[in-house]
């Protein structure tokens, strides 16, 4: 399990070096909600929330692929780690029955937990010493809202898919997701918690299909 | 003059009878006034301190209210920080808001915690607790009977038109048991911290606090009226429906603030106070209302009325009695004033009318004499002429003549007399009038001395003079010639055959004084009281010539030139008459020369 991590990275890393190799693929721009003067330094996302509304700042989305696919045989371990009262990273897509650590980076308690429909858990007052790490498999699809008890405004975000295909976009909305299998297919864009928008797409084998939204 | 003290006239004894009316008329009108300003100003009073009263325990009560609900905000606030209310909320997880909000309430919640003994007086436990959502919708609990049971209509009522920006205070009437027991609600607003929208509202109700009623009047009831109805166990079902519609009345008529009004609750006069308990709120408005029995106080102020009456009466009688003091002292002077001004007037009449007598008398005796004068005046001048005619003519012989002569001197004589009386009338008369000029007297003395010295006399006088060169005095000459001469002529006549006249003449002050003596015959002390009277003549002269009026003439004239004329002295040496006069030039404050 552990081995096959660095593995995916290191494809997902190579994928774009060797453009001239013909895949199944679908490429584009999401067009992102505007956001004033964005920081450039920033590196990770937060999630802010406008009106009930949860997205990350600055704005990027999630672009997947949906669709009946075969299951993985096991899935690798993801970590959301609470580093500098925030989780990190603030967004986190994953497959349906993925596990994910929640590691504690801080010098203090955190208690990890979430009413959201799609996954409820508590995980309780735990230090960064705390072994094993405290983590929760996620294995219904939907969008669940990571909040500390102790720490009122941390707020993550984990997008929990049915799909072995996503990808999230740049800040600047583009994005390209390979490996796709060949087919009729519904392509899908996580915006923020509240909207998600969708349309088909039909992919020829080795060929990088165009796609922007909207 | 002096009249007999008589019982005061009719006139006087009106006047003071309506004198003491008025009095005693503005009197009662003083005391009525200040009897009934009094009493109103004291039933004002009462109901005032009784509202002030009400007022007060309202306001410590709403400022109970207050504390409590700022308590209940602080915990709001804090609760609506809790992620886990906050998660329920937002993350579409009702299920577990009541869960997760049972140990942040379990502090607030009646029963939960603490002794028993403390719940019952705790203010802040509640009986019960829900949420509203966005909309003001009431969120049921899964399990009513951890967060404290409603009936369905009861949890209806709790709902709002919309998640409350700020706390709501609202009472509901409880169906539970018989008493209708009135709980006070308070919705609370809950906060996003993320939106800083109002997102739900916590809906506490408590039992209501009690008003910190007056504990010096223990038979204050007090309620709530609500929709209509009022919530007051104290009261019997009929009385409460009837206040219930008064009050209705009273706050549809006067405004949704307050009323007070006094009422019959029972058959016992009250007064009733009702102020909203939850102004601005969006639940139906509540009404605290208090019910004082006015028992005490009608009794009270019975009493004071009673009080009231019997100091006006004493004081009445008091006024009364001073105003009929007041009313004899007033009219006394006016009853002098009446009494003296009838004998005044009687004396009056009697002086004027003899004033008028005598001033007639005068008048008759003055014009008589003026008559007399003039009449006398003109045959005497004729007299006179024929005499002198007669003896002008040679015919008579020389004896005849020396009669006729002594006849013509007697013809002078009556003359004088004639002139003396007229002037005298017109003294009397009042018409003589001084005509004031300056006159030295020294030159008349000397003139009339030079006469005397040519007079064919054989008294052989020696005349000493003392007269200073110049002696100017304030009066009319001739008149003051007369006056000399009949005092010099005076001490001629009576002087003894070769006796002394010393005339002496000096200014003393402000007057100048003249002393003419002689030595002759003393005149007697009888006499001398009568010697300017009028025809008054000394016993000593028949033979003297003389007609009785030179005296009274002199003297008469001397007070019309603002002096006068005496007798200094008379003796077996000197008889002395001194006539003073106004000096023209009195010495100003030079020492008068003494002699």
């Amino acid at each position: 399990m552990k081995p096959a991590r660095p593995l995916l990275l290191l494809a997902l890393l190579l994928a774009p070096a060797r453009p001239g190799r013909a895949e199944t693929a679908v490429e584009g721009t999401v067009a992102l909600p505007k956001s004033p003067a964005a920081p450039v330094m920033v590196k990770r996302y937060e999630i802010v929330a406008k009106a009930g509304v949860l997205s990350t700042y600055p704005p990027v989305a999630v672009v997947y692929l949906e669709g009946e696919f075969p299951k993985a045989a096991s899935l690798p371990v993801e970590q959301v780690a609470q580093q500098n009262f925030a989780f990190v990273p603030a967004l986190l897509a994953i497959r349906a029955g993925t596990r994910v650590e929640f590691p504690n980076r801080d010098d203090t308690y955190h208690n990890i937990f979430s009413y959201s429909p799609a996954k409820r858990f508590d995980l309780g007052r735990y230090r960064p010493d705390e072994r094993p790490i405290p983590s929760v498999l996620f294995d219904t699809p939907g969008l669940v809202v990571l909040r500390c008890d102790i720490h009122e405004h941390m707020r993550g975000l984990i997008l929990v898919l049915d799909t072995p295909y996503w990808v999230v976009t740049g800040t600047d909305g583009r994005y390209r997701l390979s490996g796709l299998p060949p087919g009729h297919h519904t392509l899908k864009v996580w915006l923020d918690s509240h909207t998600t928008l969708s349309r088909t797409v039909d992919l020829a084998p080795d060929t990088t299909l165009r796609a922007d939204f909207p | 003059m002096t009249a007999p003290v008589q019982p005061p006239p009719a006139g006087v004894a009106r006047f003071r009878t309506r004198l003491l009316l008025a009095m005693m008329l503005v009197v009662s009108a003083a005391t009525a006034l200040s009897l009934f300003f009094a009493q109103r100003h004291v039933a004002a009073a009462a109901q005032r301190s009784l509202n002030q009263e009400f007022q007060d325990a309202l306001a410590s009560l709403h400022a109970v209210q207050a504390v409590r609900d700022a308590v209940l905000a602080e915990r709001c606030r804090t609760l609506a920080r809790r992620p886990r209310i906050h998660a329920a909320l937002e993350d579409n997880a009702l299920d577990l808001l009541y869960p997760s909000s049972e140990d942040e309430l379990s502090d607030v919640r009646e029963g939960a915690a603490g002794p028993a003994g403390e719940r019952e007086t705790y203010a802040l436990r509640a009986r019960f607790y829900r949420f509203l959502d966005r909309r003001g919708a009431v969120l049921s609990p899964p399990d009513p009977a951890r967060e404290g049971a409603l009936a369905p209509a009861e949890e209806a009522a709790l709902a709002l038109p919309g998640a409350p920006g700020r706390p709501q205070t609202g009472y509901l009437a409880r169906s539970a048991g018989g008493a209708e027991p009135v709980d006070e609600v308070i919705a609370m607003p809950i906060v996003s911290t993320e939106t800083g929208e109002v997102i739900a509202a916590l809906v506490l109700g408590f039992k209501p606090l009690e008003l910190a009623g007056a504990p010096t009047d223990a038979a204050l009831r007090s309620g709530v009226w609500l929709d209509g109805r009022l919530h007051l166990p104290a009261l019997g079902a009929p009385a409460r429906a009837a206040v219930a519609a008064r009050i209705a009345r009273a706050l549809a008529a006067g405004g949704p603030g307050e009323a007070s009004f006094p009422i019959d609750v029972e058959g016992t006069p009250s007064l009733l106070f009702c102020l909203r308990l939850n102004p601005g709120s969006l639940y139906p408005p509540a009404y605290q209302v208090s019910i004082y029995p006015l028992t005490a106080a009608v009794a009270r102020q019975r009493r004071l009325t009673w009080q009231f009456l019997a100091a006006g009466g004493l004081l009445l009688l008091g006024a009364f009695a001073a105003s009929e003091l007041l009313a004899v002292r007033l009219s006394a002077p006016v009853e002098q004033l009446a009494v003296k001004s009838e004998a005044d007037r009687v004396g009056r009449r009697q002086a004027e009318a003899a004033l008028e007598l005598t001033s007639e008398e005068l008048q008759r005796s003055a014009r008589f004499s003026a008559d007399a004068s003039h009449q006398l005046k003109t045959p005497v001048t004729v007299l006179r002429a024929g005499l002198e005619e007669l003896l002008a003519s040679e015919i008579l012989p020389p004896e005849t003549r020396e009669e006729l002569a002594a006849l013509v001197h007697q013809t002078f004589r009556l003359t004088s007399v004639i002139e003396d009386l007229l002037l005298l009338s017109r003294m009397d008369a009042g018409r003589l009038q001084i005509d004031f000029r300056r006159v030295d007297l020294t030159p008349l003395v000397e003139a009339w001395l030079d006469d005397w010295g040519a007079l064919p006399d054989g008294r052989d006088l020696a005349v000493e003079t003392d007269i200073p060169p110049a002696l100017v005095v304030s009066g009319e000459a001739r008149y003051l010639t007369l006056i000399l001469q009949n005092l010099l002529e005076n001490a001629r006549k009576y002087s003894r055959t070769g006796g002394r006249v010393r005339i002496a003449a000096w200014a003393e002050g402000p007057w100048a004084i003249l002393r003419i003596a002689n030595n002759g015959d003393p005149i007697p002390p009888a006499a001398q009281a009568h010697i300017f009277e009028r025809f008054h003549r000394g016993p000593v002269g028949e033979n003297v010539p003389g007609h009785g009026l030179g005296l009274n003439l002199a003297r008469e004239l001397a007070r019309l030139h603002r002096g006068d004329l005496r007798l200094a002295r008379s003796d077996e040496a000197w008889t002395e008459f001194e006539v003073r006069f106004r000096l023209a030039d009195p010495a100003p404050a030079a020492a008068p020369e003494v002699r």
